[in-house]
């Protein structure tokens, strides 16, 4: 359309308006306030003209346009509903619902029957027809009822298709489909993923992936846009399927991962029922992934939540009280010397909370012995990977640029409101070039998929720096790169230096290798070279805030080291009391790994111990869910998810995201702040007499930066500043990688990263399961055939250092000669890639 | 001397010297009819022959010329003789033609059909004029000149006939004159709505873009239609110098023929002109030097009669499902991939270089007022002559049916203009000029120009429903009325045709009909009912008569009618004892056969043989019976 803001002066209903130039009738109609029904427009998607509802009568023009898609023209006259327009609307609403299933909406007892559809019997028992998930939230009521419809007229035709329940997380029963085609418009146009499409013709046409093959196959990333659109039934969430309508909804950020999507939570009695994504233009511009859409509402209102606090008593866990497991707390703590403490707590948790937490081990403990779980799951890479955060790129930044690099990133299942960006900027011929060693959802995306030798990342990457800065080709260059000679390579240095804006986003396939360090490096030395901007896109969706509110032995609030005598003083004065007595930071990590073994009290917050960790007297485990049996918490204190606490998080772009108390938390579970204040105070401790997360938030501002406005948080993103270097923690490894004859295979694992507060998603959702397959090991068909081993087969895997036991899947993405396996955090073997041996598993084996 | 003129001097030589060839030259129509009317079969008979004969001769494979109902066609022209027609060829009456005619020198005057050329008919044995065949004398062969007459793959042959000779006068006088011609000679699309072609042309022109498109939509998907196949099949090249015309007139760069893949034949030789129009200049950078480039891609659709709407066939060449979508804005301003896009029809095209060649002036002569030039149309069904023709607009249907076609054998009862989308009408309008306005009025279309003739015996509600079940299957389900109301309307005129009608039916086929038309979003919805809602206007009383009387006057519908041996007819020859695939006929020989009509599935086997088998006669019968509503009632 024309840039000038023209206007046209058009007659609708008799009304004289002044629309904007470009508008169809509907949309001025709209905006209007002028009702036409629909069912086929959606405010975001591109006219389609297929429910004919939308028919008017125009001045001089043939028949009945439809007002979707006619746009206004000058000193048009529209009439929006003659009794002729009437009159055909009622038949075409006649002819839709004669394939659809109508009961509800024309039954004679419809009113009567809602108000008897629970009775009091010794079994539940509903009445009347509940043959449609979408009652009450269905678009065709709401059409039925504006037409006035009371009897059909033409007999139903019944499509009498299965419900397909086979894809996770959501069912699609096309018997309630109407065709409008919302869904398949949205999967092109907004999230240009393709996946659905209108299948068959004539009276048969369905809608579904083509070729009949499941969601999960063509390549469905679960992000449940199309079931957002659905005017009926058709599609609908497995797990809220039959709950109803929400009663109201609250807007707030997913946890889930260090983009920070901005989402709409469904909430019913006091529940979280399901979440939407909200528009948001900065982050996630009305679009999620699959975890924040569908797995917000089982994680957090998982029926293996914690409701009360629980101390261990003869071996067993027995509820006690809040006060009593203060009392508790507080008298293991006060008996616990500083050197003998230590705290993990999760970068699930908002700053809030971990502001707190190393308040409270400074402070109350005198100690400075906090970390993350994240450190050591990043192991090596630690550090190098939070020096990616320095400068992040944004989302935005990823919408302007004119050419994307993608490192050993798979947006299908996480960061796909990043893949969606991605296609977005194909489509506009922004150039993509991905690398990766693996098939994975970017390479039919990309213009170039460089993809590495197994093991020798990081001669590719550093390769393609050194004919960007040389000009000249590394000898020996093609053998980085499988597949075709050094081409790619040098057409990526070409796209390079032509760019004008480059993002690099650094995905996490490559973060749990040996070379994973010198991996980053490099590429930060890329970025460098060409002044690309990165975006890291960390799974842990507060882990910068981690380091922002000094939740590490090295750093504190606002990045400050610990040495650093000026700041230091400043964060004294902020606090008032209690730093003096602290261990110079230097000893107090030589002395917490010198007496590894003699820790008295060990705190986790929304963490779980592993093997890796070590074991203390006492364990405190302050959690959303009831620890296994094997962790053994010698007291359990129950947290709050968060979506029923106030607070704030950073995302990877570095920008603060307010997250809002949308429910009341489930029994008796605090949020983690709470809990340490009133531990903090029990202890006869001053400075943590906070009544809620504002206050908390308003000391931080006078400590970090771009902090104190709870309620209005600045949007723009804050600088990672970080005022030393975070010790990467060295994973022991044998170092005895033997290869040849005796370890013919590479074997790869990557780790589970849909982690929540310790645990991973799937373990409350089913449906990610069955999505992100952990423990299996994956092999390629010919490998499989030299080995002889078949799909679905055990194999044990040797290496010089462990021997597991993993199902097998034979995947034609699985590069030859190596294995890849999904592992969970805690069963982290070392650093891959690993040499190791294959063989079917036999029942001897388990003697 | 330039390369037109180079090429076309050296395509005269070659023609004039076909011409006066000194060994025989044999034309065979090998096009898709001729081939499914066995002419291969025919063509390895000849080259044995002449073999055995031990006599050499050119054997030139041409397209159709136009009547199906001589197919195969063997033409013969010895030197210095003219050129004979032979019709119904068969291998063995081959053979024999060539051994008399070619040694002999009989020209087996008794088998010929006619002759080409301007001989005198004395020195033929009586042969008449191919063209004063009662077939052939009242047509005006414009877009058909050169079928059936010259070697499609020869661009030589199309050449010498003056081909390439109306876009070498379109580059002398420009574009914008190329429209202003067309605008004279008052051409309108022949893909059925009759939209005055220059119209389309000058608002594509003058909308702005980078790049313009030029669509040639050869997706002839009307059953019974075959115009367009015959054309591209005969005379490839008329349709791609139209298609360079267009493309001039326009300022299109790029070209596509999105064709049907069943027509496998048509984009061979389409495939075949293309390479040899490169090879002559006509296409590429700079043709014949007029500073024009073009370039055209072949898309074969897969198979989908929607295709054929322009917006779902621009979205089949886009790689999206073939789905219709609202207009405006029309594909002349936002087309394929949203640029300016002119479709012409394959015909349309056809024409052009006509026009060019000749003159408006010259093509006004043809046709009416507001209707001016010819328009091709496959004549089939239930005539004594069907074909491919070609006939000024205008032209009454009487002329076509009665003159042309020759009639129908049986009583003449209706005729479906416009393929599937097209009207069902009756003897009444057989004196109507077919013209856009007249057909339209009649509550029919013109269409492509698929003219089906049904006579008697023709069922006209079983038509409906047979068209009407097309176009439900071939609707893409994109909008309500189109998808369900279509098939609300099979399935009552599946009861009306099963004998369960109802009085309301009828009403409900009416009003479901219009909100159809009124409803839907493309031409494929708006016309799908006019079969039915023509013969409702022109049939009612045979709808009532199934509805009331479960009476099918053309013994069509199954459930209403039964098989019946008359005793006194039948000579119990066990004729149809034996083909009954049911065992429902049976009886000793030389006795009258018993039938039982509840193992009968009414497959009509007995029927043909009886039919056909001397000894017999007419003894089975098939009947329908006049019943009241309260005997089917009960």
């Amino acid at each position: 359309m024309s840039t000038l803001a023209k206007t046209a002066t058009a007659n609708i209903d008799g009304r004289i308006l002044e629309i904007e130039a470009g508008m169809t009738i509907l949309e001025a109609a709209r905006q209007n306030g002028i009702y036409i029904p629909t069912l086929c427009a959606h405010p975001d998607l591109n006219p389609f003209g297929g429910c004919r509802l939308c028919i008017v009568e125009v001045e001089g023009m043939r028949g009945f346009p439809t007002a979707c898609t006619t746009p206004v023209a000058e000193g048009m006259i529209v009439k929006t509903n003659t009794a002729q327009v009437l009159t055909e609307r009622r038949e075409i609403l006649n002819l839709i619902l004669s394939e659809h299933p109508a009961s509800c909406l024309v039954c004679d007892e419809r009113e009567d029957c809602r108000d008897y559809m629970n009775t009091v019997r010794k079994a539940g028992v509903t009445t009347g027809c509940r043959n449609c998930p979408n009652d009450g939230q269905c678009e065709l009521q709401e059409v039925v009822q504006y037409i006035g419809l009371e009897e059909l007229k033409y007999p139903v035709y019944y499509r009498n298709l299965e419900v397909d329940k086979d894809d996770p997380f959501f069912d699609r029963d096309y018997n309630l489909c109407i065709l409008c085609g919302r869904c398949v418009r949205m999967c092109r146009e907004i999230r240009a993923a393709d996946v659905l499409a209108f299948k068959q013709k004539g009276s048969r046409t369905l809608v579904g992936p083509a070729y009949g093959r499941s969601h999960v196959d063509a390549g469905c990333e679960f992000c449940g846009a199309c079931l957002s659109v659905c005017p009926t039934g058709a599609l609908s969430e497995k797990a809220r399927k039959w709950r109803g309508k929400p009663t109201h909804e609250q807007v707030t950020t997913c946890a889930f991962c260090g983009i920070g999507c901005r989402i709409r939570l469904l909430i019913k009695d006091d529940e979280i029922i399901g979440s939407l994504p909200d528009n948001d233009p900065l982050i996630n511009n009305g679009q999620l992934c699959v975890k924040g859409r569908f797995c917000i509402a089982e994680a957090v209102s998982s029926r293996h939540r914690a409701l009360r606090p629980q101390r261990r008593w003869n071996g067993s866990a027995a509820e006690i009280t809040w006060e009593q497991a203060i009392d508790l707390a507080a008298a293991r703590l006060s008996a616990c010397p500083p050197d003998r403490f230590n705290m993990i707590i999760s970068a699930n948790c908002s700053n809030e909370d971990l502001y707190i937490s190393q308040k409270f081990v400074r402070i109350v403990m005198g100690s400075h012995n906090i970390d993350t779980g994240t450190r050591g799951f990043y192991g090596p890479v630690f550090n190098a990977y939070l020096s990616l955060l320095n400068n992040a790129a944004t989302m935005d930044d990823l919408r302007k640029a004119s050419l994307v690099l993608c490192f050993g990133l798979d947006t299908r299942f996480s960061r796909s409101v990043v893949g969606v960006e991605l296609r977005k900027a194909r489509g506009r011929g922004v150039k993509i070039v991905t690398i990766n060693s693996r098939p994975h959802n970017l390479t039919i995306l990309a213009d170039i998929w460089l993809k590495p030798v197994p093991g020798r990342e990081k001669g590719l990457i550093h390769a393609l720096t050194d004919l960007m800065a040389t000009g000249e080709k590394t000898p020996g260059i093609s053998e980085y790169q499988a597949g075709s000679v050094g081409e790619g390579i040098a057409k990526t240095a070409e796209l390079l230096s032509k760019s004008r804006s480059t993002v690099i986003l650094v995905g996490p396939e490559f973060v749990w290798n040996k070379t994973g360090p010198d991996i980053v490096r490099v590429i930060a030395e890329l970025a460098q070279y060409t002044g690309a901007a990165i975006l890291a896109l960390p799974a842990w969706n507060n882990l910068f805030g981690s380091v922002l509110m000094g939740a590490y032995p090295e750093v504190l609030p606002g990045g400050i080291s610990p040495t650093d005598r000026i700041r230091m003083n400043q964060l004294k004065q902020a606090w008032g009391e209690g730093l003096a007595d602290l261990i110079p930071h230097n000893e107090s990590v030589k002395a917490a790994s010198k007496r590894r073994s003699k820790i008295d009290v060990s705190y986790f917050i929304g963490e779980v111990p592993t093997k890796l960790m070590p074991s203390a007297d006492f364990l405190i485990y302050q959690n959303m869910y009831v620890p296994d049996i094997s962790i053994a918490a010698d007291l359990m204190l129950p947290s709050a998810a968060f979506t029923e606490t106030d607070g704030t998080f950073i995302n990877g772009e570095g920008r603060i995201q307010r997250i809002v108390k949308a429910v009341e938390s489930p029994g008796e579970a605090l949020p983690d702040w709470e809990i340490l204040c009133r531990i903090a105070r029990k202890m006869g401790k001053n400075g943590f007499d906070f009544t809620g997360a504002a206050e908390i938030n308003e000391e931080i501002g006078g400590v970090v930066k771009g902090f104190g406005d709870f309620n209005n948080p600045d949007r723009n993103a804050i600088p990672f500043t970080c005022g030393c270097e975070l010790a990467a923690p060295q994973i022991a490894a044998s170092g005895k990688n033997k290869t040849g004859r005796d370890f013919p295979f590479l074997l790869y694992s990557s780790i589970n990263e849909n982690v929540y507060r310790g645990y991973p998603l799937s373990r409350w959702v089913d449906g990610l399961k069955h999505l992100v397959p952990e423990n299996v090991v994956q092999l390629c068909p010919a490998d499989a055939e030299v080995m002889g081993l078949s799909q679905g087969d055990e194999i044990v895997v040797t290496s010089a250092d462990f021997e597991r036991v993993w199902p097998l899947r034979i995947t034609c993405s699985q590069p030859p000669g190596t294995l890849h396996v999904i592992l969970r955090g805690e069963d982290l073997v070392g650093l891959g890639p690993y040499p190791v041996r294959i063989r079917k598993y036999h029942v001897q084996d388990s003697r | 001397m330039n390369n037109f003129e180079r090429v076309r001097k050296s395509a005269l030589q070659k023609w004039r010297n076909l011409q006066s060839c000194k060994i025989p030259v044999i034309y065979l129509g090998t096009a898709s009819c001729g081939r499914a009317a066995g002419v291969m079969q025919v063509l390895d008979a000849i080259e044995e022959t002449l073999k055995e004969i031990r006599l050499k001769a050119r054997i030139i494979q041409v397209g159709c010329i136009g009547p199906c109902y001589l197919e195969p066609l063997m033409d013969i022209s010895l030197p210095g003789r003219p050129r004979i027609s032979y019709a119904n060829m068969t291998p063995t009456k081959a053979r024999k033609i060539l051994k008399s005619y070619l040694i002999d020198g009989d020209p087996q005057s008794h088998l010929a059909v006619g002759y080409f050329g301007n001989t005198h008919s004395e020195d033929l044995d009586g042969i008449p004029s191919f063209y004063d065949l009662p077939m052939m004398k009242p047509q005006v062969r414009v877009v058909l000149r050169n079928c059936g007459l010259i070697d499609p793959d020869d661009i030589d042959h199309y050449l010498a006939n003056d081909g390439y000779a109306g876009i070498m006068h379109a580059f002398t006088i420009g574009p914008e004159a190329v429209i202003t011609e067309i605008k004279e000679a008052a051409l309108r699309g022949r893909g059925g709505a009759g939209f005055p072609t220059y119209k389309k042309w000058e608002i594509c022109r003058s909308t702005p873009a980078k790049i313009r498109y030029l669509i040639c939509n050869a997706d002839e998907g009307d059953p019974g239609a075959f115009m367009n196949r015959s054309l591209i099949e005969g005379d490839p090249h008329a349709i791609l110098e139209g298609m360079l015309i267009a493309a001039y007139a326009i300022g299109a760069s790029h070209g596509y023929i999105y064709i049907r893949a069943e027509y496998p034949l048509a984009i061979v030789r389409l495939k075949n002109a293309l390479a040899r129009m490169r090879r002559y200049g006509f296409l590429g950078k700079n043709i014949q030097n007029s500073g024009f480039d073009f370039t055209i891609t072949i898309n074969e659709g897969a198979g989908a009669f929607v295709c054929g709407e322009e917006t779902a066939l621009i979205s089949s060449i886009e790689g999206q499902r073939g789905m219709p979508r609202s207009r405006p804005p029309f594909p002349a301003v936002s087309g394929l991939h949203s640029m300016p896009t002119i479709i012409n029809n394959v015909e349309t095209l056809g024409t052009l270089p006509n026009i060019l060649r000749n003159g408006a002036q010259w093509y006004k002569q043809f046709g009416t007022e507001g209707n001016r030039g010819t328009k091709t149309f496959s004549l089939v069904g239930k005539v004594r002559r069907t074909g491919l023709i070609e006939v000024p607009l205008g032209t009454t249907l009487r002329k076509i049916i009665m003159d042309i076609g020759g009639g129908p054998v049986k009583p003449f009862k209706a005729v479906q203009t416009g393929g599937p989308s097209g009207g069902c009408l009756s003897e009444e309008f057989l004196d109507t000029p077919v013209n856009y306005e007249s057909l339209t009025a009649a509550g029919s279309i013109m269409g492509s120009g698929g003219l089906i003739v049904m006579d008697e015996d023709t069922c006209v509600v079983d038509v409906a429903r047979y068209f009407l079940n097309f176009t439900q299957n071939e609707s893409c389900g994109k909008c309500a009325p189109c998808r369900v109301g279509t098939r609300h309307m099979v399935e009552i005129l599946d009861r009306i045709t099963g004998g369960y009608g109802r009085p309301e039916d009828l009403t409900t086929l009416q009003s479901l009909g219009e909100t159809i038309k009124r409803g839907s979003l493309c031409g494929l919805g708006q016309t799908a009912p006019n079969p039915v809602l023509t013969t409702l206007r022109y049939f009612r009383s045979e709808y009532l008569q199934h509805i009331a009387e479960r009476y099918c006057p053309a013994t069509v519908c199954k459930e209403l009618i039964e098989y019946r041996v008359i005793p006194e007819k039948c000579t119990g020859c066990r004729g149809c004892v034996k083909v009954c695939p049911t065992g429902a006929i049976t009886g000793p020989r030389a006795e009258p056969h018993n039938l039982d009509p509840s193992k009968c599935i009414k497959c009509r086997a007995c029927y043909e043989i009886c039919r056909y088998d001397a000894i017999a006669g007419d003894a089975i019968i098939i009947r329908s019976l006049r019943r009241s509503s309260d005997e089917y009632a009960s």
